[in-house]
């Protein structure tokens, strides 16, 4: 009698035993599910992150070409770009508001003169994610009417 | 049917049941992909914003016309003679221009590209890049000629 009842106790633990290892394992595969969702969704948000500063950037008052009273898009204007540069860097918080961690360079393509501008930069030293986002641009210069093709370059990164 | 046989018919079960969850929750997390809302929005900048650069860009060695007025002049009887190396006539050179300012950009960039300048699609006056065979951003701008019209196409593969 005492022998059965044993036997029966041990089954009952293998049982457990081996349901406890199932509910461990599901555990295990539901988590790594959960986290690689979240990545996927922190994946996005960076991403739509990087997209939104791209665009700010391409319709920044401060860089944008005008006519008269008419914005012209895609043009970044020499004058305002030379004065921009300082103006960001003298209000470096306000910048930081819009453009995060990321450095925007502008580089003359046509003609190739290899200028380049450094508008705003503030890269994280360390970053898990980066984005490089290019945007060919027109650089107009209101002294001679003149425009050429340069590319604004918005290298984002995130932690 | 005996006690232990039902017993392991309904561990079977179970087990069968918990596989068909694994197999159907490892599916899912397959056909979840990255967005490609970045991708998009980065061809369909490169299309437009290429093309418009282009077009309003002065040309320093041919009388710092505009792009757009070379193509006009390509287009309507090729009266114009570059001051560049070759002498080049006004499709020749916004050819060549459009294909450096490409090379400098969109193959940089690792895009594949098909840029057209037509009155004809038929016959377009200058070609540059491959067609695309699978999905596209496309971009096109009419340009006023004075009797009809001409267009400049860029399309970007995906």
């Amino acid at each position: 009698m005492a022998n059965k009842s044993q036997l029966q106790i041990g089954e009952t633990i293998a049982v457990l035993f081996v349901f406890f290892i199932l509910v461990v394992i599901g555990f295990i595969f539901y988590a790594n599910i959960i986290k690689s969702d979240l990545q996927l969704k922190q994946d996005d948000q960076s991403q739509a992150r990087s997209v939104q500063i791209a665009q700010r950037t391409m319709h920044l008052p401060e860089l944008e070409c005008s006519h008269y009273t008419n914005i012209v898009y895609d043009c970044v204007d020499i004058l305002k770009l030379n004065s921009a540069k300082d103006v960001m860097m003298d209000n470096e918080l306000y910048y930081y508001d819009m453009f995060e961690f990321s450095e925007i360079n502008l580089t003359e393509v046509y003609p190739d003169t290899g200028s380049k501008w450094t508008i705003y930069s503030r890269k994280l030293p360390e970053f898990s994610k980066r984005f490089l986002t290019n945007v060919p641009v027109s650089l107009y210069d209101p002294r001679t009417g003149r425009n050429s093709i340069a590319v604004l370059s918005i290298d984002t990164t995130t932690k | 049917m005996k006690k232990g046989q039902m017993e392991i018919l309904g561990l079977a079960i179970v087990v069968v049941l918990i596989l068909v969850a694994a197999v159907f929750l490892a599916g899912i997390m397959i056909s979840k992909k990255p967005s490609e809302q970045r991708k998009g929005f980065t061809r369909s900048v490169a299309a437009s914003n290429t093309v418009s650069a282009l077009l309003r860009a002065s040309a320093e060695d041919c009388k710092y016309l505009t792009m757009t007025e070379l193509l006009q002049d390509c287009a309507q009887g090729r009266s114009i003679s570059c001051d560049d190396a070759q002498n080049s006539d006004s499709c020749k050179f916004a050819e060549s221009t459009a294909e450096f300012v490409f090379g400098k950009t969109l193959e940089q960039w690792g895009f594949e590209y098909h840029f057209l300048a037509y009155v004809d699609k038929n016959h377009p006056l200058i070609s540059i890049g491959t067609p695309c065979k699978g999905e596209l951003e496309t971009y096109i701008q009419p340009i006023p000629l004075k009797l009809s019209s001409m267009y400049v196409k860029m399309d970007i593969c995906a």
